[in-house]
């Protein structure tokens, strides 16, 4: 009972960044209605901008800051010189552009940091675990819920308490509206991109002391990601949260019982919803 | 419109003059691959990015029959078609619920759930280190183990498997997947289940996919890892693409190119997934339209300068 319950809560502060991942790359395939395959190679460099930062700097915390905004400003460069020019092109052009940018960045990890994994400590502050009474429990991971609700949170007030955030919401609904109603929508697609990239480089930056860094940890992330927002639905941050939780938690309850079985149950869990619910949980669009 | 057939012809028999009969067998194999590939984005219009799970599988299967059961090469090929077109029934029946983006994430996402599957069931498919020890069985008294043998075999497969994709895709079937293409709102007012028919589309590439996939298996011997990840689904669009999705001959031409680099590339330098990065993003940037179209403009401009 405690062994499971201990999963249950490794489930939740997984779920939560895999509802940071879905909801960054909901807001950049809702809002630019693009196809982004280099969402897990965003999510890989922000793991591995922070332990650049911390080995150059010293300071977790100073990374924590400083490597997802490098993160987002990768992917204002991505959009200002890419993506900007495919809106009108197929999603086939799209996929391909995003999935060659995938691999480039893939292989640059390699390059630069080396084909090993990297192991990351967490801050002298959250090492070791506190006691909950029912178990004892690592102070990162239950710094990790923390942070990843906060970020959600913030998410959903400058989404739905700010005037940017409406003009983004009406950006995913409806895009010839949105600029016939005088706004810049290449701003505004500048900014969702930007922002979708800080969402998925804060989710890599915390993973990293985790479960360590390797070259193959976006890919499997993008994969998760895509669960997310196939299940939750584009542009539905309770979507997100509930998706990212039911895979987090199947996939740590399943870890407990069957390792070897779970990854796999990440998309099988997605494959039974979609049986029982074609539209997804929420079934918004 | 013979043209196209005559070219093709005349592909086959030179091609191994040009490369190694392993690298000119690989391509036909992709040829198959892509075709089927080009049924689903080209003709109905549906970009899928998991063709490899059909692929993969099938090999997996065909590889363990003909490794511990001994079956023959026809057989193996049908239990790839089978395994192909039954994988691809699975994934598609989820898949054409959802349209637009939904459906190119879902391909992905449920390539990934075989991927897995294939990685950690190592007692069966070897795990990381790919399942080796794939025979290639004789067909009355004749040996296909030599490389040029085993090229007729499959450029003969391979100009089969053209003749029944060009009857499929002229076929009424062929006609109404394109009206799908075209118009779905349309295609299904006129009466047609578009869903169902998508499906059909699905089952056929995948049965296409895993014919091609049987084959690569005896090819090399040996059933790698990659054979179901998701480089090798995002490989069989991109050579689809600088092929040309408008044609039927459009797969073809992008196997040649694709698989003839890409085997140049990689004995050169270990990280030339960076250069074929590289190669996606500048032909999506500066060559849509495919090789087709970078030709004819090289050509307006060796015309203009002269």
């Amino acid at each position: 009972m405690t062994l499971l319950l201990g999963q249950i809560l490794n489930g939740i502060a997984t779920g939560m960044l895999y509802a940071l991942m879905g909801l960054g790359l909901s807001l950049i395939t809702g809002v630019l209605n693009i196809p982004n395959f280099a969402h897990g190679a965003l999510f890989a460099i922000g793991a591995y901008f922070l332990v650049s930062v911390v080995g150059l700097l010293g300071n977790f915390w100073l990374g924590l800051m400083v490597a997802p905004l490098g993160v987002a400003l990768l992917g204002l460069a991505i959009e200002w010189a890419g993506v900007r020019r495919l809106y009108s092109a197929g999603h086939d052009y799209q996929l391909l552009f995003t999935f060659g940018l995938a691999l480039i960045l893939n292989e640059l990890i390699i390059v630069i940091w080396g084909p090993v994994g990297i192991s990351h400590l967490p801050p002298a502050l959250l090492r070791g675990g506190m006691d909950l009474g029912f178990t004892f429990y690592p102070k990162y991971r239950l710094f990790v819920m923390l942070m990843a609700g906060l970020l959600v949170v913030a998410t959903w007030l400058f989404l739905e308490k700010t005037r940017y955030g409406a003009i983004m919401r009406a950006g995913i609904e409806n895009k010839e509206m949105v600029s016939l109603l005088g706004i810049d929508i290449h701003r505004l697609f500048t900014a969702a991109f930007a922002l979708g990239a800080y969402l998925a480089g804060i989710a890599g930056a915390l993973t990293a002391p985790i479960r360590g860094l390797s070259p193959g940890m976006g890919v499997d992330m993008l994969g998760i990601a895509f669960v997310v927002v196939a299940l939750g639905g584009l542009g539905n941050l309770l979507g997100a949260i509930a998706a990212g939780l039911l895979i987090g938690i199947a996939q740590a309850v399943v870890a407990a019982y069957w390792t070897e079985a779970s990854t796999a149950v990440i998309f099988a869990v997605m494959a039974a919803v979609l049986l029982v619910r074609p539209q997804g949980l929420f079934g918004i669009r | 419109m013979k043209h196209p057939l005559v070219l093709v012809l005349a592909a086959v028999v030179l091609l191994p003059l040009v490369v190694r009969p392993a690298i000119a067998t690989e391509i036909w194999i992709f040829a198959i691959f892509g075709l089927g590939l080009n049924l689903l984005l080209g003709y109905t219009g549906l970009l899928s990015f998991g063709q490899a799970t059909f692929f993969g599988s099938a090999a997996y299967v065909a590889g363990y029959l003909l490794k511990h059961y001994g079956i023959g090469v026809f057989s193996a090929l049908g239990v790839g078609i089978g395994v192909g077109a039954l994988s691809a029934l699975l994934v598609g029946y989820l898949c054409v619920q959802r349209s637009g983006l939904y459906f190119i994430m879902l391909t992905f996402a449920l390539n990934q759930l075989f991927y897995f599957i294939a990685y950690q069931w190592t007692s069966v498919t070897g795990g990381e280190d790919g399942m080796p020890g794939i025979p290639r069985p004789p067909i009355l008294a004749i040996d296909f183990r030599s490389p040029v043998a085993y090229y007729v075999l499959v450029s003969a497969l391979f100009l089969l498997s053209l003749w029944v994709m060009k009857r499929v895709v002229e076929s009424p079937l062929g006609r109404i997947l394109q009206a799908i293409r075209e118009n779905e709102v349309r295609a299904e007012a006129v009466g047609y289940n578009a869903p169902r028919f998508k499906l059909l589309a699905f089952v056929i590439g995948g049965a296409f996919s895993g014919f091609a996939g049987v084959l690569y298996a005896m090819l090399f011997g040996i059933v790698p890892l990659e054979s179901i990840g998701f480089v090798f689904s995002g490989n069989v669009v991109f050579a689809t693409l600088i092929g040309g999705s408008g044609s039927l001959y459009g797969p073809i031409i992008g196997s040649v190119v694709f698989i003839w680099l890409s085997e140049s590339m990689s004995v050169v330098w270990a990280r030339w997934p960076l250069l074929l990065g590289v190669a996606f993003v500048i032909v999506v940037l500066f060559l849509r339209g495919g090789v087709v179209e970078a030709f004819s403009r090289i050509w307006r401009f060796s015309k203009r300068t002269t």
